[in-house]
């Protein structure tokens, strides 16, 4: 019978730190640019020229049904052909933001569509540029209407950076294995790795639905507590 | 370019495994994800927290976690050693059951209450309603997202590759290592993507058109 003694954890505490900081910053990075792209995918989406829109369904569904582990290949082993090599923190931060974009794009297009068209119409009539328009009227409603399916892709983000142990990035994920396989107390390491993986995305929701609480004075769906 | 025709026949194969696999796992992942959903939506509160947290814990766990975990912990803790093929239907199908209690908690909420209380009040039994009356009809809300969860699962098997289990992607890694230095070894990783993109593209069309027939019955 396994002998599961969370004590051989111990030793790795201070790397799996390190692995933990690195997991938040290739997360958090990655969906702030892919908010951003995100944003603007969903515009060139939903653009009055053909061919600009065509290429951003091009994009969102080429990345959309590619698993990103084969994404990442192609960065991390495809790009060198043409004489381009990342780091494998660069590669796979792309691949994870290329990834998300697709999906923030398909969130912030249907946020898009939501808002009705007389608003759109009515602030023009007021007179308001086109900047005010989307800073004071579009982007607050597209923001709310999106703001519970933003918090499931924030998790997909986290969930995808596990991935990014391929492109030898130190995260949780790689920390796990490279533990267990140093120490072979596999059980210990999963568990530790898997609640740190759990703390992180229950954190997101926990934070989605307080925030949406406060700024929207309306529940937003979450989890079973 | 001519150098992997010779490998069309590998590069077959691969997709064969790889759409096998993820069906064996979405089958698990179905009858696992029916049995939670079903919880979920029980009148008990301690049934319908226990599958909430099932559902959460492996909502929040990434395949890849699951995927080692089954690999080398399950292998520690029974002493079976699973071979690659059954710890990767595994773990796919645990990461599919917590999606698919989703897709049966959502199916079986949007029959209208009126439904069960007009079968029982016909005095059929409770089983009798949810065989014949609500189950029929939820399975047809259910399909086009299960169909999402079908194409979330075929992506993520292609994980599966890192545990040593040669599917699609992996028979991609090693038709590449093998024409390394030949032009080939850039085009396979893109003949893999491409054809990731086309499958799961067709998937994805077949579960909007189910969908939108959906829409008009309805």
């Amino acid at each position: 019978m396994y002998n599961f003694n969370l004590f051989f954890i111990f030793p790795y505490l201070d790397s799996l730190q390190w692995a933990i900081w690195n997991t938040l910053q290739i997360s958090v990075t990655a969906t702030f640019l892919s908010i951003i792209f995100g944003v603007l995918m969903a515009l060139v989406r939903l653009s009055n020229y053909k061919y600009l829109r065509l290429c951003g369904v091009f994009y969102v569904e080429v990345v959309r049904n590619m698993p990103m582990v084969v994404l990442l290949y192609l960065i991390f082993f495809g790009l060198p052909s043409f004489g381009i090599v990342l780091s494998g923190y660069i590669s796979g931060l792309t691949a994870l933001t290329m990834n998300s974009t697709a999906f923030m794009t398909e969130i912030f297009r249907s946020g898009f569509m939501a808002v009705s068209k007389g608003q759109f119409e009515a602030a023009r009539a007021q007179g308001m540029t086109n900047t005010q328009l989307y800073r004071f009227i579009i982007l607050p409603q597209v923001f709310r209407i999106s703001y519970a399916s933003l918090g499931n892709q924030i998790i997909g983000v986290i969930m995808g950076s596990s991935i990014m142990m391929i492109a030898t990035i130190e995260e949780v994920t790689a920390w796990m294995f490279n533990t267990g396989s140093i120490n072979f107390r596999y059980f210990e390491v999963f568990f530790v790795g898997g609640l740190v993986y759990f703390v992180l995305c229950q954190t997101v929701n926990l934070v989605r639905n307080a925030l949406g609480k406060i700024i929207f004075k309306t529940a937003a769906a979450g989890g079973p507590w | 370019m001519v150098i992997l025709i010779d490998y069309s026949f590998l590069l077959i194969r691969g997709l064969g495994i790889t759409l096998w696999i993820s069906w064996v796992a979405l089958l698990l992942a179905a009858l696992i994800g029916a049995l939670i959903g079903l919880g979920r939506t029980s009148k008990r509160w301690s049934i319908r927290f226990l599958t909430g947290v099932y559902a959460e814990f492996f909502r929040s766990i990434p395949v890849l976690v699951t995927l080692f975990f089954v690999y080398y912990g399950l292998t520690l803790l029974t002493g079976i050693n699973l071979s690659t093929f059954v710890a990767a239907t595994i773990a796919l199908a645990l990461e599919g059951s917590a999606m698919m209690s989703e897709v049966v908690r959502g199916g079986l909420q949007s029959i209208a209450k009126g439904q069960r209380e007009a079968a029982l009040s016909t005095g059929m039994k409770a089983w009798q309603v949810e065989l014949f009356i609500v189950w029929p009809q939820a399975i047809r809300v259910m399909i086009p997202p299960a169909v999402g969860v079908y194409v979330s699962t075929l992506k993520a098997s292609s994980l599966a590759s890192v545990i040593g289990y040669v599917e699609l992607t992996k028979t991609g890694l090693l038709i590449r290592e093998s024409v390394r230095g030949h032009s080939g070894s850039l085009l396979i990783l893109v003949v893999i993507a491409t054809i990731y993109v086309i499958i799961n593209f067709a998937i994805s069309r077949l579960g909007a058109m189910l969908e939108e027939r959906n829409n008009f019955v309805n």
